[in-house]
């Protein structure tokens, strides 16, 4: 259950690349990305299980890079990341099928504490189809 | 099919009631009423007054319970088509939303590169692209909420904390609540078992009660966010908010969809009717208590362990 896939994808370069390296050092196979285009292409190329995603990003946000990612890949969990709390995109984000929305800063076992049920979710999703 | 029975007449109806009823039922037995009405001439004359009496009264609870029933199945029905046709329309509505956005983005990008005379043009050129880009996004929100309300989302059920979930949510809204001078209290039963239930669906139904209630109140005030035991088997969330209230006869409406009291371009009125589409959905009820100008309570009561449910709304 321990081992699963992980894409974090936040164009701050300094938490992202942190962020990987912590979740790499629990063993999770992680890759980072710095925007909502690059982790399409990121998922084009190979399955996730759970993606970690910054909502404010230049370019594609986070609610678009969301909405076309659970069109995609709907069994994929997303878990929202957000500096800057907003309640409507909150709204907007569990209503397009995010995991969780979760304000920065998160303390690491808070935030994989999160990623290990949206895995659990993933595998009850696949269980049933 | 049942008589109707003048409960409210003295005992001189109740000799007369067995043989009637035995009279009833020869008459009904060609209609295929033999079986109900015989059992229950039988039933009738056996029992003393009191049983009879016990017995009507409860004729008649049952009456007034299927009526109810019945109102509820076809409000139950009536919302079901309005919402597949909503959805219908959202969802054809949102391919040229999408179209006008992608467009007027690029317009934007076009714009940068170009020149005006009149650099006040260019700025109101902006200001215009803005405008519609805004305006699509407020559609497509609307359009997404009712695509929402029609959405047959199958709960996928797992242990949650749920003071953990609340405390989540309460933080996303405390900093918005925190500019209007609204406080948040908690009040989290600390012995709470997990809750088996679907976390994204409940993050949803509560994030929504958070948000109509400091939206409920304009010039600060308290939430208060409460969970607690409901019996052996059931846990309670409570949010309450010391807002404007709601008037006694909007009560039975606020679950409507569509139902808002909020200027355009705040409310759509859409998220309470989700909200208890969800919990209805997570096997639990949702009930509201409200004192105008005090305020305003939304419970939910859900089940410690889920179960899958009969076809329900
Ligand atoms: N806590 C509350 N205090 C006072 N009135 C409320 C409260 N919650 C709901 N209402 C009333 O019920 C109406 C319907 O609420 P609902 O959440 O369904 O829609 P909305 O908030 O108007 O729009 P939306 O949720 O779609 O943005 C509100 O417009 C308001 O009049
Ligand atoms: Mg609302």
């Amino acid at each position: 259950m321990e081992k699963f896939k992980v894409l974090v994808v936040d164009d701050e370069d300094d938490f992202r690349e942190t962020i990987v390296k912590r979740l790499r050092g629990r063993h999770l196979d992680t890759t980072g990305v710095a925007s909502g285009e690059e982790a399409l292409k990121a998922m084009e190329q190979e399955s996730f299980d759970v993606v970690v995603l910054d909502v404010r990003m230049p370019g594609m946000d986070g609610i678009e890079a969301l909405k076309e990612m659970k069109k995609r890949w709907p069994l994929t969990e997303v878990i929202m990341l957000t500096g800057h709390a907003s309640v409507e995109s909150g709204i907007q984000g569990m209503q397009l099928g995010a995991f969780d929305y979760v304000m920065k800063p998160v303390p690491l076992d808070e935030l994989l504490d999160k990623m290990r049920q949206a895995y659990e979710r993933k595998r009850i999703q696949e269980g049933k189809f | 099919m049942w008589p109707s029975l003048p409960l409210g007449a003295g005992r001189g109806w109740l000799p007369w009631l067995a043989p009637t009823l035995t009279l009833l039922a020869g008459l009904c037995l060609w209609e295929g009423g033999y079986r109900f009405f015989s059992v229950a001439a039988v039933a009738l004359s056996a029992l003393g007054c009191a049983g009879v009496r016990a017995l009507c009264v409860r004729l008649a609870q049952a009456e007034n319970a299927r009526q109810l029933l019945d109102e509820r199945l076809l409000t139950t029905q009536k919302l079901a088509a309005l919402g597949e046709l909503a959805a219908g329309i959202s969802h054809e509505i949102n391919n040229p939303l999408a179209i006008i956005r992608q467009e007027a983005e690029w317009l934007r990008e076009l714009l940068s590169g170009a020149r005006f005379q009149d650099p006040a043009q260019l700025l109101e050129f902006r200001e215009s692209l803005q405008e519609i880009i805004l305006a699509v996004e407020r559609a497509r929100e609307v359009t997404g909420k009712v695509l929402e309300l029609a959405r047959e989302r199958q709960p996928v059920i797992q242990k949650l904390d749920l003071n953990r979930l609340l405390e989540d949510m309460a933080r996303l809204v405390e900093h918005e609540a925190r500019r209007k001078n609204i406080r948040m209290e908690r009040r989290f039963a600390p012995d709470l078992p997990p809750v088996e239930s679907d976390g994204p669906l409940l993050r949803q139904a509560v994030l929504n009660l958070l948000t109509n209630a400091y939206q409920a109140m304009e010039d600060g005030g308290t939430i208060t966010l409460t969970s607690s035991w409901a019996g052996p088997d059931h846990v309670k969330i409570a949010i309450r908010d010391t807002g404007v209230g709601i008037p006694p006869e909007m009560l039975d409406k606020i679950f409507l969809p569509f139902f808002t009291t909020k200027p355009p371009g705040t409310g759509t009125g859409l998220g309470l009717a989700i909200t208890q589409t969800i919990i209805h959905r997570l096997g639990g009820t949702i009930s509201v208590a409200s004192q105008p100008k005090h305020g305003t309570t939304f419970t939910i009561v859900l089940p410690l362990s889920w179960e899958p449910q009969e076809q329900k709304g």
